[in-house]
């Protein structure tokens, strides 16, 4: 699934080479951020990347974390957006005078697969407006809700919809959307 | 020096200090808990605005290991601490 | 430089009251489900205004990276330790509280 070169993409050798590179790219970008423009810091630097390069390719291999761009350019604003809303909303049942709460328990079936995607959606849910995922079993979803009466269904389908495409997975086929 | 960033810091204090009413009234040990990740968060914040109004970057530094320790006193708590009074738990700390 | 400078105040401004609610939904709502519900969205949303603000008035492309890692972080961190905590309280069997 990922935009590669012809050439590229029978060698498994180029292509550990590859993602070792983006990954030792990305711990120095973090290193640059850390320690600022220090030129002697690297001589902690250079080991900890690759060390952190290294250990992040142990516990996350490549074929688990493809993220593709245009999914995260979509994701990015949708989450920004509604988190705050989330935000706005815890809000106003804190302030108000009155009890706004209605809360309870739903579950909702996940057709994402196990890994990465799954636990990327589950934690994302407790940033949505008026839910919270309390528990996974398999591909169920218990979330807790503040308001049983707000339609939380369309969003988690969206969020769902735009992890998928965020990790390159496609729902469509099984979900007929 | 910037006051309105120290300003904004010292508005910020006292929802920490509120929260410790959570500390006192718990009733679960999570409840108590959760005060402390409102410490992570709240803290974070404050350490930022601190930095701006007092011009001292290394500031924000200490906001990093501050989020980075929150974290992990969450997740200390949660697999070890919460877990001891579950029968069948020990040992078995990723489930 | 001056708008940048102002609207970055305006967004600290905005942050503040969310923290606020934050905290008094960790004091009054009725269980450890909601009040996880008060903390995590109230918090993250008003850092993520407060490091926006003090972004857009630093000036500097450091001093806006390290910010933004440093709400990455306390985003993944506390969305994280919110299911952890909400798991663990439903394997404990606490019931959630229902509006009766």
């Amino acid at each position: 699934m990922i935009p590669d070169h012809h050439f590229l993409r029978n060698s498994t050798l180029l292509n550990v080479n590859r993602h070792s590179l983006l990954r030792i790219f990305i711990f120095s970008a973090v290193w640059l951020t850390l320690t600022g423009s220090d030129t002697s810091s690297w001589i902690i630097g250079v080991p900890a990347v690759l060390f952190a390069s290294k250990l992040s390719l142990m516990l996350a291999p490549p074929s688990q974390c493809l993220v593709s761009v245009s999914g995260a350019l979509r994701f990015i604003p949708f989450f920004l957006y509604q988190s705050f809303r989330g935000g706005l909303d815890v809000m106003r049942r804190a302030l108000s005078s009155q009890q706004l709460l209605d809360p309870g328990l739903v579950s909702y079936v996940t057709l994402l697969p196990e890994g990465s995607a799954r636990i990327f959606f589950v934690n994302t849910i407790s940033l949505l407006p008026g839910t919270l995922s309390a528990e996974l079993h398999e591909n169920t979803i218990t979330i807790h809700t503040l308001d049983r009466g707000m339609s939380i269904w369309a969003n988690i389908q969206t969020l769902e919809y735009h992890v998928a495409a965020l990790m390159h997975i496609s729902t469509e086929n099984k979900k007929g959307l | 020096m910037s006051w309105i960033h120290i300003i904004f810091a010292l508005i910020l204090l006292p929802a920490i200090a509120t929260g410790m009413f959570r500390i006192l009234r718990g009733p679960t040990a999570a409840d108590r808990m959760m005060t402390a990740q409102l410490f992570g968060t709240c803290g974070v914040a404050i350490l930022l605005l601190l930095s701006a109004g007092m011009n001292n970057p290394v500031l924000l530094d200490i906001a990093l290991v501050f989020a980075l320790l929150a974290a992990l006193a969450t997740v200390t708590f949660v697999s070890r601490t919460w877990r001891d009074n579950n029968k069948n738990n020990h040992g078995n700390l990723i489930q | 430089m001056e708008i940048l400078y102002n609207s970055g105040t305006l967004l600290i401004i905005m942050g503040v009251p969310f923290f606020w609610s934050g905290t008094v939904g960790l004091i009054r709502f009725p269980d450890i489900y909601t009040r996880l519900h008060a903390l995590t969205k109230a918090d993250n949303v008003g850092l993520g205004c407060i490091v926006c603000g003090l972004a857009l008035q630093s000036g500097s492309w450091t001093v806006t990276a390290k910010l933004l890692l440093i709400w990455l972080l306390v985003l993944i961190a506390s969305s994280a330790s919110c299911h952890l905590i909400a798991r663990s309280a439903m394997q404990k069997n606490i019931k959630p509280w229902m509006r009766s």
